[in-house]
């Protein structure tokens, strides 16, 4: 080998090292060069699919104009799927409001010191939440959105359904034809734990006890036709209208009738649980300050109206009136109608849904 | 002065390894012994702590559910293996021996699935295999089932799906195998009295071994770690191992558990690849 082809196929050491620290910074500083976020964003998570469109409409476009910010809205992910990034970057998940947490996460969220503490200094509209939920869940997160677990049946096919009996033993009421034409969730979606304690409870168990669900579990399967994790995987089955019983979201049933598929939801005789939506602020957030904001400014009486009304939601406060009646009929507005609904168990929950996924994983694999 | 000018150099080639080498020591082998140290340490409520515990593996290997989980994922990988063998040796062995002028095209055209994603295409599948599919719709008008069938979710459902979305990995790899083969080697034999046939058999098909070795075990480990096409057309009820992961540690969140599954999966799918490997090697010596 000659000297020029030494010299060819050789690099200096220090030369070397210069040109990859250039790389490097030149690589790891773009992102802060071509993404470069100021003050006046603000990254927001939330739910997508339907969800979506009527949030940015509703809730971010008003923000933005009132406030004259940019809000980049992170539509992925589930709770837990939400939760899982916060943990996994320790708090730094890249987006400033985690705005669709349910409870099972938020207080994982205050176990774990990943979610900033909240109080009526940063978000005054905190005090006229629905108290009684607001106790129910530590202080990291602002409850803006109810709804609770209806039971949703296809009209065309069946007749309406009065209890959850006939959800988990629907041979009992609809005889053989309905094999193949029951939904069932996996419990990583809270509507399946939900629709479970159900079970339980019509078995004289409950969150305490749930033999009886997994016995009404087992019996149910002949009659599954499909099983889904997420609920906007439910909804091409409502859109085939292959599915004919159903335990769903309030919210999202109403959205779905209100588009003209052939369904009507129901409350069980039973009763229904409630659902909390809340919003929270991860420890390791960019723009706390604007995050707070864009908190209260979802508490807001205009931002609560025109949400709810849109996605057929009920409040995340109980002092708002002169809803549309047809609304408050359907929806939780009123401190009466709050009481009739039940709280779930979140102790329970948090304590038992890993076994409960597995027990559920055990009988549906 | 000649000899300290020496020592402050580096070959090239070793500064040219040592970026990737740090990018894989950074983004791979750090995780990657991350995820071994939590496989080893107990969640409690959701919440991993700092006590170290076999429970995780004793869990993972005693519950039938995640046994059958395993089995099933080995199972898939080994049908969508051979099933790609199958289908793509013989695609392959035309591609490289035609002479027609579309050649080019031709071998576009075979590779055109990797152009599209992969949720892309098992989304196809979704649409033809769903109760309410193509499939059901054709059979049903063609009067051979009287009542849909429920061909998706299933493990069936997934081995079509992955099988089509990694066939052009096994045309590649055994395309590259048969256009090493000498051609005057099938001459010769041809020229000494054998058929097309046992000239096929006896000197194109051992020599091409290495291909074929070579694409079942890069379909089989993309099948075994693939988590898309599974989620999407086994659903929650027909898990495999990645969804399981991914249900552990972003819907459970389990960390423990899926950390240990993975470890299970990593040592068990490295196990097979080595002797199949191995077996790829003295097959291609002898």
């Amino acid at each position: 080998m000659t000297t020029e082809q030494t010299l060819n196929n050789e690099l200096d050491r220090r030369e070397f090292i210069r040109r990859a620290s250039a790389a490097a910074v030149v690589s790891l500083g773009a992102p802060y060069v071509w993404g470069q976020r100021t003050d006046e964003t603000l990254v927001v998570n939330s739910f997508g699919g339907e969800y979506q469109e009527l949030f940015e409409k509703n809730v971010i476009e008003p923000f933005e104009k009132k406030f004259g910010v940019k809000v980049i809205h992170d539509a992925t992910g589930t709770s837990s799927q939400d939760y899982a990034k916060i943990r996994a970057s320790k708090g730094a998940p890249g987006f400033d409001v985690a705005a669709a947490l349910s409870p099972p996460e938020v207080i994982l969220g205050a176990k774990e010191g990943l979610l900033e503490k909240i109080t009526d200094k940063e978000v005054p509209n905190l005090k006229f939440t629905w108290e009684k939920a607001r106790q129910t869940l530590p202080p990291v997160t602002v409850i803006h959105t109810l709804q609770f677990d209806s039971l949703l049946y296809n009209k065309d096919k069946v007749d309406r359904p009065a209890s959850w009996a006939d959800y988990w033993q629907p041979e009992k009421r609809y005889g053989t034809k309905v094999k193949g034409h029951v939904i069932n969730y996996n419990p990583a979606n809270l509507l399946s734990v939900y629709a479970l304690i159900h079970a339980a409870e019509l078995g004289g168990g409950g969150a305490s006890n749930m033999d009886p669900a997994w016995a009404l579990l087992k019996s149910q399967k002949p009659y599954v036709g499909a099983v889904v994790t997420t609920s906007a995987e439910a909804a091409p089955h409502f859109e085939s209208g292959e599915v004919w019983l159903s335990p769903y979201w309030s919210a999202r049933a109403g959205y779905y009738i209100s588009r003209g598929i052939p369904y009507g939801m129901v409350v069980p005789k039973e009763g229904v649980i409630a659902n909390i939506d809340s919003a929270s602020v991860p420890i390791g957030a960019k723009n706390k300050k604007l995050a707070y904001e864009f908190i209260n400014f979802m508490l807001e009486p205009a931002t609560q109206r025109a949400w709810c009304q849109a996605y057929f939601c009920s409040p995340g406060r109980g002092d708002l009136t002169d809803w549309p009646k047809a609304f408050m009929d359907s929806q939780i507005v009123t401190k009466q109608q709050f009481d009739s609904v039940k709280l779930p168990d979140l102790d329970a929950i948090g304590a038992n849904r890993k076994d409960w996924t597995l027990r559920w994983q055990e009988i549906m694999g | 002065m000649a000899g300290t000018s020496k020592r402050s150099r580096v070959p090239a080639h070793w500064l040219l390894i040592a970026v990737p080498a740090a990018v894989l020591l950074v983004f791979f082998v750090l995780p990657n012994a991350l995820l071994l140290s939590a496989s080893f340490l107990k969640s409690e409520a959701q919440q991993l702590t700092a006590v170290p515990t076999l429970e995780n593996y004793r869990f993972l290997l005693t519950r039938p559910l995640y046994l059958e989980v395993f089995l099933r994922t080995f199972v898939i990988g080994l049908a969508v293996g051979a099933i790609d063998v199958a289908l793509g040796y013989p695609l392959a062995y035309f591609l490289v021996r035609t002479r027609s002028r579309w050649k080019g095209l031709l071998i576009a055209l075979s590779l055109a699935p990797l152009l599209a994603s992969v949720v892309v295409r098992t989304y196809g599948w979704y649409i033809i295999l769903n109760r309410f599919g193509i499939a059901n719709d054709a059979l049903l008008g063609l009067g051979m089932i009287d009542q849909r069938i429920a061909f998706m979710p299933s493990t069936g459902a997934i081995v079509i799906g992955l099988a089509h979305a990694l066939l052009p990995y096994t045309v590649l790899t055994i395309m590259g195998s048969l256009n090493g083969i000498n051609p005057n080697l099938e001459s010769a034999a041809m020229s000494l009295g054998a058929t097309r046939t046992r000239t096929f058999f006896n000197v194109v098909l051992p020599l091409s071994l290495p291909g074929i070795a070579g694409g079942f075990i890069l379909v089989f480990s993309i099948a075994i770690s693939a988590y898309a096409t599974p989620a999407i057309l086994g659903g929650p009820a027909t898990q495999v191992a990645a969804t399981a992961i991914y249900g552990f540690i972003m819907q459970l969140l389990d960390w423990s558990l899926g950390a240990a599954l993975a470890v299970v999966l990593i040592v068990c799918s490295l196990t097979l690849l080595y002797a199949a490997s191995r077996l790829g090697a003295r097959r291609a010596v002898l």
